[in-house]
């Protein structure tokens, strides 16, 4: 039973790291996409993409790794 | 036969399986709500129903082999979803979880039952109805309990983090609860199913169509046949595995919504 509620919570944390993750490249690789296209610029995707990788991983230490 | 189900195959030339595969036509008329899908999903609610009522009806406190089934299956959903993941609240959950778990599982396994075999899930508005039904339940109740401005700042504003920071991971939280967990647990889904479903024909097909070519051919055949049955069975596996997954990520988001803090 234990093991059972263990892999669920297991599941549970796969997905939401997952989510994190899909919605950190989603969001600031969007801004930084739409910057460039405002300022003519190429590199604000890349910079986003990786602010929005960070921005993930710090949410995702947030929630699962403070204990 | 197979043309009704399969346009474009005709002329000896291979036609690879791909998404036009999933298009079937209307079986009456031009009506575009007569395909083949829409009449399975409504087919399953009848098979549940009729399952479960035949399985219930003559409850005995010594079961037969129908009632055992039944409630095999709703003691799975009540206690291996419903009580182990939301907890002490969990039993007015257990009709949405149940009824979700029955009609996503029969309708993937309608995907390998002989002369049915196709899974409604493949077409993605199904699953996105679905996702979007989950989506409104677990806010609802976390609206609920919670009251609309704290559940959202809840969302918003994790505890015992820098102000700073809210700038950065605030979007984030609020693109992973609204958009990104219903798209994944509709895509998810529906991914399963249109692959699953590809493969089997695939293999199926290919193996009729080396069947019908050369003597070389004809002797490959067999083994494609043979690749394709062993998927069948993998697949009943994926299917049975997805309508878990669909089912437990929802009592997941439910207990996310009912507990004070995440």
């Amino acid at each position: 039973m234990t093991d059972n509620r263990a892999n669920k919570r297991d599941e549970n944390a796969l997905w939401t790291i997952f989510g994190y993750l899909l919605s950190g490249l989603l969001f600031w690789g969007g801004v930084g996409w739409a910057l460039d296209k405002w300022l003519g610029t190429t590199y604000c995707t890349l910079i986003g993409l990786l602010v929005g990788m960070g921005g993930a991983l710090y949410l995702v230490w947030l929630r699962f790794g403070r204990e | 036969m197979l043309n009704l189900v399969r346009s474009g195959a005709e002329g000896g030339e291979f036609v690879p399986p791909s998404a036009k595969d999933f298009e079937l036509p209307p079986i009456f008329g031009d009506n575009a709500f007569t395909t083949k899908p829409i009449f399975l999903v409504f087919f399953s609610v009848i098979v549940i129903s009729v399952f479960f009522i035949a399985s219930s009806r003559k409850a005995a406190v010594v079961p037969s082999k129908l009632q055992f089934a039944g409630e095999s299956i709703y003691s799975f959903v009540r206690n291996d979803l419903a009580r182990d993941v939301i907890g002490h609240e969990f039993l007015r959950f257990v009709p949405y979880l149940f009824t979700l778990f029955t009609f996503i599982l029969v309708n993937n396994l309608f995907g390998i039952i002989p002369l049915i075999q196709f899974p409604a899930m493949s077409h993605v508005g199904f699953a996105y109805v679905l996702a979007l039904f989950t989506f409104f339940v677990f806010h609802y109740v976390g609206i609920k309990k919670q009251g609309a401005f704290k559940y959202i700042k809840e969302i918003m504003f994790m505890p015992g983090v820098p102000k700073a920071a809210y700038i950065l991971i605030t979007p984030l939280e609020i693109l992973t609860f609204f958009l990104v967990r219903p798209l994944t647990l509709s895509l998810r889904l529906f991914a399963n199913m249109f692959a699953g479903h590809l493969l089997l024909l695939v293999f199926i097909l290919g193996g009729e169509h080396l069947a019908q070519g050369a003597i070389g051919l004809k002797l490959i055949s067999p083994l494609a046949f043979g690749i394709g049955i062993v998927l069948t069975f993998f697949e009943f596996m994926v299917q049975c595995l997805q309508a878990y997954i669909f089912t437990l990520l929802t009592a997941l988001y439910i207990a996310g919504a009912l507990a004070d803090e995440h």
